[in-house]
């Protein structure tokens, strides 16, 4: 899907090192992990049910205390910090659950996104134009409610206001799931585009296949640790992975 | 029955209601944006109806001079209330059921305090304004017997209800205008996406928390207008109202809390003229359960499967 070849050892603006983190009490679910999150890629991350994925977007994002290793934003250990100056280090996210507020309207939604610029009204007014030309059913849609809009729109809402302060790094949680098909497709070609509007993309997936086809760099993870790691491109010639991925999706299947 | 009965009613209705409104409304900003069950949002009130009975015994001034202190003082003294309690409830396994018990506790360490302060005794607030009555209007034939009445009301009542419909108009453009207002609005629609957009919601809620209180402290001193009294023991009755309130309105629902409480406050002022005494102390409690059999998400809330 990506038409452009990209570079895989770029600069590591944000990453996790030997990172081990919980929801509550002592049980871990993550488990020494550590993913390196390439400049101007998609890196995406795959594995089963249970395997840490979201865990290691939220532990990213400071939703989740880490117990031990690091988190790192350009080269700067940034555990504790609060998800919500996040987005003031340029780094986006959009969760795996709805994330709108539905009874505001599109625009208000965008306006939040805009928190961290609120004092500015001109470059609030530029980020608003530039989400409409970026997604035009939005501009039509900017005084209904945002929970009257479908589900895809809603998804592409979600895009536009984690992408209107123009991060450095989006962070994306099953974007697709529950989307219809045509819908999907729409977004993941909009995914695979970004990091040519200058934006590093990080994708958890359960969908395997369209994962793969949109990442430029995988991650397979099991039980909270690394199982596998390399250029999706080259993921195919490896057999013993491809026999885990097809189980996986049978057991999805079934 | 005199139509001059009906006319107070409408207008005690319109005075109290308006108190109910902003009381019901400051607790429903908490409860939404906190999840906090702030059993102690009477003696809030009562902290704000104190500090103006303190103002005018102090002074003779009018109570309402207490109003800027009282505003700005809660306000901080609530941002440092949240600081030092609110925080701690993360570290329990139910969050909401912990703050009731907290905030009952804090309720009761309220009561004690003003008690210790001020005494147990009811005070008089005897201030009044010139003329004490006004003349609203006039209604021919008013006792059926070719007289005349006319419909007075008290000066104090209608100023106090001036500047309460005043606070909430500043209150509904507040929250459905500016972005902060919209941010609130936000955390009580979906509390982990208001940090995903960059709001602190430590700094938004401790605001939360100071702006309730500040509302519950103000609407303390346009009490002591309606009501010219301070009652150490006065706080529960206004935290059970400040509930009926929100349910009748929804849980959340800033606006539905202001007409809730002002239905509620109609209702209980047109009972008190048209049954008895016994039978119009029920009435607003008999509409709170039938709300909550038969619209459980309020008036003016929405329907949430959990």
């Amino acid at each position: 899907m990506n038409a452009t070849v990209r570079r895989l050892d770029g600069p590591v603006p944000l990453e996790l090192k030997d990172v081990y983190a919980a929801y509550h009490g002592d049980i871990s679910v993550l488990n020494g992990l550590n993913i390196k999150v390439r400049e101007g890629i998609v890196t995406g991350i795959i594995g089963p049910n249970g395997a840490g994925k979201s865990t290691a977007l939220k532990t990213f994002y400071g939703f989740l205390k880490v117990s031990r290793g690091e988190v790192r934003h350009n080269g700067q250990r940034i555990n504790g910090t609060k998800p919500s100056d996040m987005v003031g280090r340029g780094v986006s996210f959009v969760p795996q659950n709805r994330s709108l507020f539905n009874d505001l309207t599109v625009e208000d939604n965008l306006r939040l996104g805009c928190w961290g610029i609120r004092s500015d009204k001109a470059r609030i007014q530029e980020a608003l134009e530039r989400s409409y030309e970026m997604f035009p059913i939005l501009k039509d849609k900017r005084h209904d409610s945002a929970g009257s809009m479908s589900g895809g729109q809603q998804r592409f809402l979600e895009l536009a206001r984690a992408l209107v302060i123009d991060p450095d790094i989006i962070m994306l949680d099953e974007p697709t799931a529950m989307l219809a098909p045509k819908v999907s497709r729409e977004l993941y070609d909009f995914i695979s585009g970004l990091p040519e509007k200058g934006v590093t993309v990080v994708l958890v997936d359960q969908n395997v296949r369209q994962c793969a086809a949109v990442s430029d760099y995988l991650y397979v993870l099991d039980l909270g640790a690394n199982r596998a790691e390399g250029a999706s491109a080259d993921f195919g010639d490896d057999e013993g992975l491809k026999a885990m991925i097809q189980e996986w999706l049978d057991y999805q299947i079934d | 029955m005199s139509s001059i009965l009906l006319y107070n009613a409408l207008i005690g209705g319109l005075v109290f209601g308006a108190i109910y409104a902003l009381i019901g409304a400051s607790l429903n900003v908490m409860m939404g944006v906190l999840r906090v069950v702030n059993f102690a949002h009477g003696e809030f009130v009562l902290i704000g109806s104190f500090l103006a009975y303190s103002v005018f015994s102090l002074t003779g001034l009018n109570p309402l001079a207490a109003l800027p202190v009282v505003a700005i003082a809660m306000f901080f003294g609530g941002v440092a209330a949240y600081y030092l309690l609110i925080p701690r409830l993360r570290y329990s396994d139910d969050a909401e059921t912990s703050s009731f018990l907290l905030m009952f506790g804090v309720s009761l360490m309220l009561v004690s305090s003003i008690t210790w302060i001020y005494g147990a005794d009811i005070r008089p607030v005897n201030f009044s304004f010139d003329p004490v009555n006004i003349a609203l209007l006039t209604v021919e034939d008013a006792y059926g017997k070719g007289r005349d009445g006319k419909v007075l009301v008290p000066t104090a009542r209608l100023v106090a209800l001036v500047i309460n419909l005043a606070i909430i108009a500043a209150m509904t453009w507040f929250i459905y205008r500016t972005l902060p207002g919209k941010a609130l609005r936000g955390a009580i629609m979906n509390r982990d996406a208001i940090q995903v957009v960059g709001i602190d919601i430590d700094r938004l809620s401790a605001n939360a928390f100071g702006l309730a209180a500040a509302l519950a402290g103000v609407t303390g001193v346009i009490l002591t207008l309606v009501i010219p009294s301070v009652d150490p023991n006065g706080g529960a009755p206004l935290t059970l109202f400040a509930f009926i309130v929100i349910v009748l309105g929804g849980l959340g629902h800033p606006i539905g809390a202001l007409l809730a409480g002002m239905l509620f406050g109609m209702v209980e002022q047109f009972s008190n003229v048209l049954l008895p005494q016994s039978a119009a102390q029920m009435v607003g409690f008999v509409m709170l359960v039938a709300v909550v059999m038969f619209k459980p998400e309020g008036l003016f809330g929405r329907k949430v499967m959990r």
